[in-house]
């Protein structure tokens, strides 16, 4: 295995790349394209995470809305007590950790599909929670018991969206220093061989819980940002099913367990909802049908796919 | 006494409701049981189930129950072809691509019951789903009684059937040693595939008396696979009767939640049994 030093590989095409996502504002494009990039940075971050879990980790995670949600919620707690919306990322986003290491208590006794079970009860119990409990006073909004997000006047579509540049540049350098580090590498003996790396010294449920809490920070971070954007927050569809589903097929499609894959696959699935953003009920089943599909044809998504392609073709094999 | 009075209603409305969630169980068991698949569509495929039998009953008049003579032949079909044509070319794979399909299957559900019906919330009101009885001076639904009676008749029904007939039998080796079982003969590939059609034909009946039961819409399936699982993590796997009581501890629950709590908190407290279950008995309170 070739060994990069992150950050200096072809480290002039990503920092051109990045120079002009920065000042895309500024150039006057139009607010659509901000949206559509904005959305893309949000997914990412949290696709990103959702692949450190489930692609290195082993962690078939299907509580991510309940990370999204609780940051969304605290950040509603933050700034109606008058306090700034930036704390309110920082604060959802420990609550978001925290809450992540309070729940790994009953699923992480749990192994591969029967962690994806328990973590699914997770969100669906929290909807129900935040139906019941209003953490903070004050006029209904949205879908029975939604709250409007303060203190978020001279914020333009510019500022939410270096905002989720930021994080979603963050992820992408963040997964590169994990997978590099030894957490990242403790990670892939486990996902080689969970047995042998246990009996080699690797502190296989540590390791785990360490990538549940980052993947539940970095996810907070975003979903915060997402609710800054959006403005109000509600139970239905915050803790919904939808959240998991963008993330498993931006994941899914660009390839599952291959650092770039979800950047390809997020570049699809918000393509795919600029195409189809008409046809609401349709969408979704649309990217059923393309989830069932790659996994059966393509179980590597695009970049597994491309990789193989080269693989094949060079006369030296990498193999990874 | 009337407190005493007041609480045996949630006491025998929970027992009954029990055979409900048992019977949804029953078919995810089953799949898990053969085939080490946790099936997350199968909420969806109960729910799916109680529209065909709304469609029938609103359409063509049919009553949901008489219904089930077309219902069952055609989930069983569907899980037939489920299983032939995606899972089983999954199985291979590895450990994530069933389960990412059946979510993938789940939402193609949901999607497809949400064009078609809407998301409007929908019953199968029938003349006898409204009438309730009077036993000892607690009120019964009679839907109540009616899910707790064909709970007990299909589980009687399939335990018979693994137990005495060849294809049952093939059926219990399959789930205990597929090497085996295709040593002696056994065609798994195929048993695999009636296996699931024999779970969803059961989904089929639980998604009748689901629809009798409760309001439902076309995600109420995520709730009532959660409800199912948590029959299973309590009841154990393999165990007719511990499917039998996991559902009569949720039912329980839900009831006395709601007597408790109010009806907006009763599905919480299964959830959080559920967790609790989780976090102290993984393999379940009767499982080995």
């Amino acid at each position: 295995m070739k060994v990069a030093i992150p950050g200096l590989r072809g480290g002039l095409v990503p920092l051109v790349i990045v120079v002009v996502l920065v000042v895309l504002p500024i150039l006057g494009v139009p607010r659509a394209w901000l949206l559509y990039l904005f959305l893309f940075f949000v997914y990412l971050a949290m696709a990103n995470m959702w692949n450190l879990l489930a692609g290195y980790s082993g962690l078939i995670s299907l509580c991510q809305p309940a990370f999204i949600g609780l940051a969304g919620y605290t950040l509603v707690i933050i700034t109606w007590n008058g306090l700034p919306f930036y704390l309110g990322i920082i604060a959802g986003a420990i609550i978001a950790a925290a809450f992540a290491l309070l729940i790994s208590i009953p699923v992480f006794r749990l192994r591969g599909i029967y962690f994806a079970i328990g973590t699914l009860v997770v969100p669906e119990a929290l909807r129900i929670v935040f139906f019941l409990w209003r953490p903070v006073g004050g006029a209904l909004h949205g879908g029975g018991a939604g709250y409007m997000v303060k203190g978020l006047a001279g914020i333009s579509m510019s500022g939410f969206y270096w905002m989720a540049l930021a994080i979603g540049i963050t992820s992408i350098f963040l997964m590169r220093v994990i997978l590099r580090s030894r957490l990242g590498l403790g990670l892939a003996a486990i996902r080689d061989n969970d047995n042998t790396a246990a009996s080699s010294g690797v502190d296989v449920f540590r390791l785990k819980l360490y990538s549940f809490v980052i993947g539940a920070f970095v996810t907070g971070i975003a979903g915060a940002i997402f609710y800054i954007y959006q403005g109000y927050i509600e139970p239905v569809s915050t803790f919904t099913i939808r959240w998991t589903m963008i993330l498993i097929l931006s994941t899914v499609i660009g390839g599952i367990g291959i650092e770039e894959g979800p950047i390809v696959g997020t570049v699809i699935v918000v393509i795919l909802h600029f195409l189809l953003a008409r046809y609401a009920g349709l969408s979704l089943l649309i990217q059923g049908i393309i989830l069932v599909g790659i996994m059966l044809l393509a179980p590597q998504g695009i970049m597994g796919f491309i990789r193989k392609a080269r693989a094949s073709r060079s006369p030296v094999t990498v193999s990874h | 006494m009337t407190a005493l009075g007041n609480l045996a209603t949630p006491l025998v409305m929970g027992v009954l409701l029990g055979g409900l969630y048992g019977l949804i169980a029953l078919g995810l068991s089953l799949v898990f049981g053969v085939m080490r698949l946790i099936n997350v569509a199968h909420g969806d495929l109960v729910i799916l189930g109680t529209y065909f039998a709304y469609f029938a009953f609103t359409i063509l008049g049919i009553d949901p129950i008489l219904s089930l003579f077309i219902g069952m032949p055609l989930l069983f079909a569907l899980g037939f072809a489920i299983q032939k044509y995606l899972m089983s070319r999954s199985f291979g794979i590895s450990m994530e691509v069933p389960l990412i399909i059946a979510f993938g299957i789940s939402l193609i559900i949901q999607n497809v019951n949400q064009i078609i019906w809407t998301p409007l919330s929908r019953g199968l009101t029938t003349s006898y789903a409204l009438e309730s009885f009077v036993v000892g001076g607690v009120r019964i639904p009679l839907a109540y009684l009616l899910d707790f009676i064909a709970a007990l008749i299909v589980m009687l029904l399939l335990s018979q059937f693994l137990r005495r007939t060849y294809l049952g039998k093939a059926i219990v080796a399959a789930s205990q040693d597929t090497r085996a079982a295709q040593l002696m003969g056994i065609n798994t590939a195929r048993i695999y595939a009636l296996t699931f059609g024999i779970a969803m034909a059961t989904a089929a009946v639980a998604g009748v008396f689901l629809g009798i039961t409760f309001p439902f819409t076309p995600i109420s399936g995520i709730a009532f696979l959660i409800i199912a699982f948590g029959v299973i993590i309590i009841g154990g796997l393999g165990s007719m009767l511990g499917t039998f009581i996991g559902g009569i501890v949720l039912g329980l629950a839900q009831t006395l939640g709601g007597y408790f709590l109010g009806a907006a908190a009763q599905m919480l407290i299964a959830y959080i049994i559920v967790l609790v279950v989780l976090a102290i008995r993984p393999q379940g309170i009767f499982g080995r």
